[in-house]
């Protein structure tokens, strides 16, 4: 609260003052009054006003300066009420309650769509475990009765299962404060996981899968990270060249204070001008709307899932040569003492 | 032969797990009463059970547990929620797997005869395998018979053991494919005819030529 502003907004009751101050003195002047009663009077007058003009602005002062003020430095500014102290005057009074009131029904709102976001993330939860069942018998009945289905039916329920999961990991990445666990887990495992589901796809498709030192363990959530590389990996068969040695290699390299996975593939590869952008929500690039169709989300929420678990993704391409992914893991040295 | 017990309330899966069970010379029994299920599976007293988490009247993990309290048997999870949570949570429980649904029936099997096999390899030590009047150490990779050893490369190893294990029935290229891509060797169509054809040509030097036989469109056997 700046005194220039605030004597600006309160010029009228200067002005009021100074011009029954005038009137005053010309009634005195009017009746003769002596001058030494004129000087005094005037004298109590000018300091009764300013007392009354300082004692109200400072009484304010404390509780619009706090107010202004807190706003500016936290990060949540919904919560600077409960920073202030009630105000003791009465327009502070108002203010407050009205705040106080304004905060309360938006905290209620607010409540309601998480509430309604918590209950539809259930529901996905849920709907994702119930069509994995029906799946899981057609891929079973599809085992059993060879003769009636090739390989072609396996393909096929295979994209079915990666949509569905896709859905599950969106929900789970984006509305989950904490859906993980993260625990030491050796790359080995989960890079033969994402192998032996992709290995109908890979073979189809004529692509060597390449795995070389990766016998490191890390600290992640196992599942979510084999969902990140089934992304990467579906998108390296998904844009893949027509040449003869197609392949994907998968290394890992450790250093002091990190361990990199490395991703990389012989396929179309990306523009430069596309590649800022593959982390992008919805961003399909020009790969995405010449071949296959492409949905844009599989990269962004690969990222979003490592943002999560705390690990950086990066990715560098060659149009016509290469892409290469890398996973960067922290390595924890308080958790390897804790160990 | 191995007696598998079924404890899902999916109709539709209890039955086709059970045909590729049987398909695959176990013995399947399907748990009908949930209620008392922890009794029936004592008096059934199966080799493995494969445990769903959601079924009626008793979660799977409380089962779990409870089975832990009276017996020893080899228990392999199998739901539809993937979560590392869960999967922790049931391992904690005592379940020797956890596999999540859909799953490849192929890696089913594989995970089940890899349970089992602990099991039993905890109680006797069966390293060397015999095929007719072959010995075949699989720790050392080497097939022997009279004064003859000729030693097996990796892949040769499980193409050779997976045959062992499924003797006289049609194993597919890709059981033999899943069998070696879970063992992290990871071969591609070429490969695995090459390997085939090296392993054929060892078991002809060791006095067996064509005991490994092609099935077209099918796959191999092993007389």
């Amino acid at each position: 609260m700046k005194l220039g502003l605030y004597f600006k907004d309160n010029f009228y009751k200067v002005l009021i003052f100074i011009i029954s101050y005038i009137i005053n003195l010309l009634v005195f002047l009017a009746f003769k009054v002596n001058k030494s009663v004129i000087i005094s009077s005037s004298f109590i007058y000018i300091i009764c006003f300013s007392l009354i003009f300082f004692i109200s602005y400072f009484r304010k002062k404390k509780f619009y300066t706090d107010l202004l003020l807190n706003i500016e430095s936290l990060d949540k500014a919904y919560l600077v009420l409960e920073t202030l102290t009630k105000p003791e005057f009465y327009e502070g009074e108002l203010v407050f309650k009205a705040l106080y009131e304004i905060n309360k029904s938006m905290s209620e709102n607010v409540n309601r769509i998480e509430s309604s976001l918590l209950d539809f993330k259930e529901y996905i939860e849920m709907w994702v475990h119930e069509i994995k069942i029906p799946l899981a018998t057609l891929i079973l009945f599809s085992n059993n009765h060879k003769d009636k289905f090739d390989k072609k039916t396996k393909l096929q329920l295979k994209r079915l299962e990666d949509y569905v999961d896709q859905v599950l990991y969106y929900t789970r990445c984006e509305n989950a404060p904490k859906d993980y666990l993260i625990k030491t887990t050796n790359l080995a495992k989960i890079i033969k996981n994402v192998g032996l589901k992709n290995m109908d796809y890979l073979l189809e498709n004529k692509i060597d899968y390449i795995v070389e030192n990766v016998n490191i363990s890390v600290l992640t959530d196992s599942k979510w990270l084999e969902f990140i590389l089934g992304q990467i990996v579906n998108n390296s068969i998904k844009y893949k060249r027509n040449i003869k040695n197609s392949y994907i290699k998968i290394k890992a390299i450790e250093e002091t204070c990190q361990i990199i996975l490395i991703i990389e593939d012989n396929g179309i590869g990306i523009k430069q001008s596309d590649l800022k952008q593959v982390f992008d929500k919805s961003f399909t690039g020009e790969n995405g709307r010449n071949g296959s169709k492409s949905t844009g989300m599989g990269l962004y929420i690969a990222k979003n899932m490592c943002n999560k678990l705390g690990h950086k993704i990066d990715i560098k391409s060659e149009e016509n040569k290469y892409t290469k992914v890398f996973i960067t893991f922290a390595k924890d040295k308080y958790y390897e003492v804790l160990k | 032969m191995e007696k598998i017990l079924i404890i899902e309330d999916d109709k539709n899966i209890c039955k086709e797990l059970k045909e590729l069970l049987i398909n695959n010379s176990y013995e399947a029994i399907i748990l009908e009463d949930f209620k008392n299920a922890l009794n029936k599976i004592l008096e059934i007293s199966p080799d493995l059970i494969l445990l769903d988490i959601n079924i009626p009247f008793i979660n799977g993990e409380v089962l779990l547990q409870n089975i832990r309290k009276k017996l020893d048997v080899p228990v392999i999870m199998v739901t539809s929620i993937n979560s590392e949570i869960d999967e922790a949570l049931s391992i904690s429980y005592g379940a020797d797997d956890y596999i999540t649904k859909p799953y490849n029936p192929n890696i089913l099997l594989l995970r089940i005869r890899a349970v089992l096999k602990r099991v039993k390899n905890y109680n006797i030590n069966i390293n060397e395998v015999t095929y007719k009047e072959l010995k075949f150490d699989i720790t050392k990779g080497m097939i022997k018979k009279d004064n003859l050893e000729i030693p097996l490369t990796k892949n040769e190893i499980i193409i050779f053991s997976y045959l062992l294990n499924n003797q006289n029935r049609i194993v597919s290229r890709d059981e033999l494919m899943t069998s070696l891509w879970d063992n992290a060797e990871y071969v591609n169509e070429n490969a695995l005819t090459v390997n085939i054809s090296r392993l054929r040509n060892k078991l002809k030097e060791i006095g067996y030529p064509e005991v490994i036989k092609t099935r077209k469109g099918m796959g191999y056997i092993l007389s």
